[in-house]
């Protein structure tokens, strides 16, 4: 048991040291790649993802026999999971459903977010590398992208901030008085149920939610509120990170600044 | 995406090949002949891997290889009892090619499409060619190393990306480590646990083994009678020859009373060379002025054919293979003392190995 | 050195300036003189919900409510009683009007699709493009059968925006004696327009240079979409400039559509590669490229050049960045 519940109840820390509603060491960098439209490098502990986005840009040939008749861009997603990012190399093949499934996720989440009908006839390709797994894999792969495609410019309603919450205790063991734990690691997601929750910016407003283990019912509303509330925390993290970036730009000189706002606004 | 097509019109083209069969030729950014773009680089930039390295060019293109290192039981081949004991070099003559696996991503591409297949089996028939390799992997008689190579290309592929995955790939080589042997012969292998005292897979100087350094792989052009190292993707699309050469040094064990070897005097090794299709065979021709029907009202009476005499500024696509000349001039550029492959494998060595 | 190998440069250190970390919610709360983090406004920002401000680009709605958000990263601009957000960096957005070169991908039956680094592809028809043998010549159906032998795949054309559609593709036109197929020269890509690297809107995005080492003149072209091309100043007709409307016929010549390039002398050819590197250089670190850079940058780049014995043209990596300094310095 990762928890170790006999310590864990002593001094409620968990393995890494953390308490039950401690986020890991979040680290980002934005614009990490010049050559694509937008590019992000996200870490949450120790799984790192790097996103590329391209686009919107016109595509030549059709796939899967779309027509170009559309009214707003379409959104693919590609993810790649390098075979040494977990512990034991595996490689994974074109059909894993599993990497099927995450693609499909973040591309329904992005379509009701990005402000696609702005860019009709074109698409927006997403490229997403897994270069180490510890645990919440979707959330940090939401979030990397949100970078990427504020960073290449392209609208959008809000951010779209993800993270996982769990609980200590498994469903078998029926444990009533088991707490929410925020932000699980890959050890924990094994043994501990636990879902990963996306909210639009810092409102309640949940744009991904998927839960693939088993919990009491009675159980989830608590995990619920811990993620939401972990994933405001992400949000201004990220926050964070984009507005260092712009403010670094504008004093370069390579954008002008923003004419005035505030008090002159509400005149 | 998929395999973009890099579109050049005919005038450009025209202009590039005159451009860079000049002597000494321009090449569109100035860059000598035999000067490759800055590039950056760094290793052990993944902890949980045995080795690690990213490398990134000016323009944008970037990779990481990771390695990783599993233990592996020995498939013994049934032998006639005749055969004289098991020992080394017996074990590295059946050259060991599966104790190597090697993995190409390109973005936007399936693993099964024939270019991804070509690179990753040029990286690896680079690898193995020396038959050293197995060497390294070799535990006892019932146990080996398996060795995975997972190459990623970050950025999607707008010039063709085999010298950069060569170069990252030996850099990650370089930083490999695997844990330090505590067992004894043919017993059930036990490593110690401590990181620091692992050995490097490619001993540093100064150890007293025989064995290689990996190789590198480098793409050549050739215009005319110029050798241009490190195409950009205009020069590559107006090449005549377009040739992947990967060398690799040799190191001797210093027996002793040797003398103390020059450091510019390496020993290179000519691994392989092999041809790469050029894009410029598949260009459309250039319309020169005489038969441009857009000049009159009337259809041409006389169809531009191939194998036309070349009219001045119009482009043709090469036709025709390479003159000997020009590939023993490659040759010589690459291995010669003090010529390219040297100068690329200093500045690979300079890098920190993490 | 042949090869340059560098190591990795680490994040910029950010300057200590006193960024307060408020909720973005609250930005339009008046955030005071040090407006300083707050400047940038980031996708989901509430931007004002005064209801005399109009919205224009990179902002939204929320469909029930007046307060204006803003959609993008990015800061803020005021025209009159209009609020929109500039991004940090985005695609070029074609605007009529704007000089573009282009990359014909595709051929239609009656028009061309052209690339224009655009999110969409742009049109041109072959009813806007000047025929050969004179500007009032009818268009017959030969010309839509041999439309390949004006402009095929991969050819680069220089041309106007002349309309939007309703979905935001542009139209094109090059109707005009200085637009048309490109020769003589060499092409340069630079990523899309803000964020520092990219091309400008100016009053001039083309002009003649007289360049160094008796090279003669060379043409710049810098399309707003961030293509240029650098080419060999071809002396035009003088009579055609001065002929009237009555003329127009024999001034469109016949070697409009062709794609033969006239003979370039090699000083010329090493000119032109050092413009591009300037441009490049200046691409690589940050600058605007406009016409008053590109000059000022290629004389330093001469000067530059003359260092070295056999003047190296080459302004990648250090000596770019020395170029850059120079040119910041002023």
């Amino acid at each position: 048991m990762p928890l170790d519940t006999s310590t864990y109840s002593l001094a409620l820390l968990r393995v890494d040291g953390r308490r039950w509603n401690e986020l890991r060491r979040l680290h980002a960098q934005i614009r990490t790649q010049d050559a694509a439209d937008g590019s992000s490098y996200l870490e949450m502990g120790h799984t790192k993802v790097m996103c590329i986005v391209t686009g919107p840009s016109e595509q030549q040939q059709q796939r899967r026999g779309q027509t170009s008749q559309r009214d707003a861009a379409a959104i693919n997603v590609n993810v790649v999971i390098a075979g040494f990012s977990s512990v034991d190399r595996k490689k994974s093949g074109r059909n894993d459903k599993r990497i099927q499934e995450i693609e499909v996720t973040i591309a329904n989440a992005l379509a009701s977010n990005l402000h696609t009908h702005l860019f009709p006839h074109s698409s927006i390709t997403i490229s997403l590398h897994v270069l180490s797994q510890d645990g919440s894999l979707l959330a940090a792969l939401l979030n990397a992208t949100t970078l990427a495609l504020i960073d290449a410019g392209i609208p959008m309603t809000d951010y779209i901030a993800a993270c996982t919450a769990g609980s200590t205790s498994t469903y078998a063991a029926g444990d009533d008085s088991a707490d929410p734990l925020l932000d699980l690691n890959n050890q924990e997601e094994q043994e501990l149920p636990f879902l990963t929750v996306a909210t639009l910016g810092d409102s309640d407003r949940i744009a991904v939610l998927v839960c693939e283990s088993r919990v009491q019912v009675t159980r989830l509303e608590g995990m619920l509120v811990v993620g939401v509330d972990g994933c405001k925390q992400v949000k201004q993290f990220l926050d964070q990170v984009v507005r260092e970036k712009g403010a670094e730009m504008v004093r370069e000189g390579a954008v002008e600044k923003s004419d005035a706002m505030g008090m002159v606004l509400d005149e | 995406m998929a395999s973009q097509q890099i579109l050049f019109s005919p005038a450009e083209l025209a202009y590039l090949h005159r451009s860079l069969s000049l002597k000494p030729p321009i090449r569109p950014d100035g860059r000598a002949p035999t000067q490759f773009r800055p590039l950056t680089a760094e290793t052990g930039i993944l902890p949980g891997t045995n080795g690690s390295a990213r490398v990134h060019f000016s323009d944008g293109t970037e990779a990481i290889v990771g390695v990783k290192a599993e233990i592996e039981k020995t498939i013994e081949a049934p032998r006639a009892e005749e055969s004289k004991p098991e020992s080394n070099e017996a074990a590295s003559e059946r050259t060991r090619g599966d104790w190597l696996e090697l993995a190409v991503e390109i973005p936007g591409q399936r693993d099964d499409e024939a270019s991804t297949v070509f690179l990753s089996e040029m990286l690896r028939e680079a690898l193995l060619a020396d038959k050293e390799f197995a060497k390294k992997l070799f535990i006892n008689r019932r146990f080996h190393w398996r060795l995975y190579l997972d190459v990623l290309l970050i950025s999607p592929p707008l010039s063709y990306p085999l010298p950069l995955l060569s170069l990252t790939t030996h850099l990650a080589l370089l930083a490999t480590r695997l844990p330090r042997l505590k067992s004894e012969g043919d017993e059930d292998p036990m490593f110690d646990d401590d990181w620091e005292a692992s050995t490097f897979l490619y001993p540093q100087e100064g150890t007293a083994t025989n064995g290689s350094r990996p190789p590198i792989t480098l793409l050549v052009v050739a215009i005319g009678d110029n050798v241009i190292f490190d195409p950009a993707k205009e020069e590559l699309a107006v090449a005549e020859t377009a040739l992947a050469v990967s060398v690799a040094e040799v190191r001797r064990a210093q027996k002793a009373g040797d003398m103390e070897v020059d450091s510019k005097g390496r020993e290179l090794s000519l691994l392989s060379i092999r041809t790469i299709d050029p894009p410029s065979r598949l260009t459309p021709p250039g319309v020169p002025h005489t038969s441009n029907t857009g000049s009159s009202a009337f259809a041409p009476t006389k169809l531009q054919k191939a194998g036309d005499q070349e009219t001045e500024g119009v482009w043709k696509a090469p036709l025709g293979g390479t003159k000997f000349g020009v590939l023993d001039g490659i040759i010589q550029a690459v291995l010669e003392k003090g010529g390219v492959a040297d100068e690329v494998l200093d500045g690979l060595e300079g890098v920190e190995l993490s | 050195m042949p090869i340059t190998v560098l190591q990795p440069q680490p994040a910029a250190k950010r300057q200590a300036a006193a960024m307060s970390v408020d909720s973005d919610s609250d930005s339009d709360s008046g955030g005071g003189a040090e407006v300083h983090g707050e400047d940038i406004l980031t996708p989901g920002t509430v931007i004002t919900s005064n209801s005399q401000w109009m919205r224009g680009h990179g902002t939204y709605v929320q469909p029930g409510e007046t307060a204006i958000t803003s959609s993008l990263a990015g800061t803020l601009t005021k025209t009159n009683k209009l609020l929109s957000v500039r991004p940090l960096r985005a695609r070029y957005t074609p605007e009529i009007g704007d000089l573009v070169v282009g990359r014909i991908v595709e051929v239609q039956a009656k028009r061309w699709r052209v690339d224009v680094a655009a999110s969409q592809l742009a049109i041109l028809q072959i009813s806007a493009i000047n025929l050969p043998g004179g500007i009032l010549r009818k268009r017959t159906e030969t010309d839509e059968l041999q439309i390949r032998s004006f402009f095929a795949e991969g050819d680069l054309v220089v041309a106007e925006v002349q309309q939007l559609h309703q979905d935001g593709a542009a139209s094109l036109h090059t109707r005009s004696l200085k637009y048309g197929k490109l020769r003589n020269g060499v092409f340069v890509s630079v990523s899309g327009i803000g964020g520092g690297s990219g091309v400008v809107r100016a009053k001039r995005q083309v002009w003649t240079m007289d360049v160094a080492n008796a090279g003669g003149k060379v043409d710049v072209l810098l399309g707003v979409n961030g293509y240029i091309w650098i080419s060999k100043h071809i002396e035009s007709d003088t009579n055609a400039e001065a002929v009237g409307i009555n003329r127009m016929e024999e001034s469109v010549s016949s070697k409009v559509y062709s794609s033969q390039n006239d003979p370039l002398e090699l000083s010329t050819m090493r000119e032109i590669a050092r413009i591009r590197s300037v441009i490049l250089a200046l691409v690589e670190n940050r600058l605007k490229v406009d016409e008053d850079m590109v000059t000022k940058g290629y004389s330093e780049a001469v000067e530059l050049g003359r260092e070295s014995p056999d003047d190296d043209l080459y302004l990648g990596g250090e000596k770019g960045q020395r170029l850059a300094a120079a040119l910041t310095g002023h």
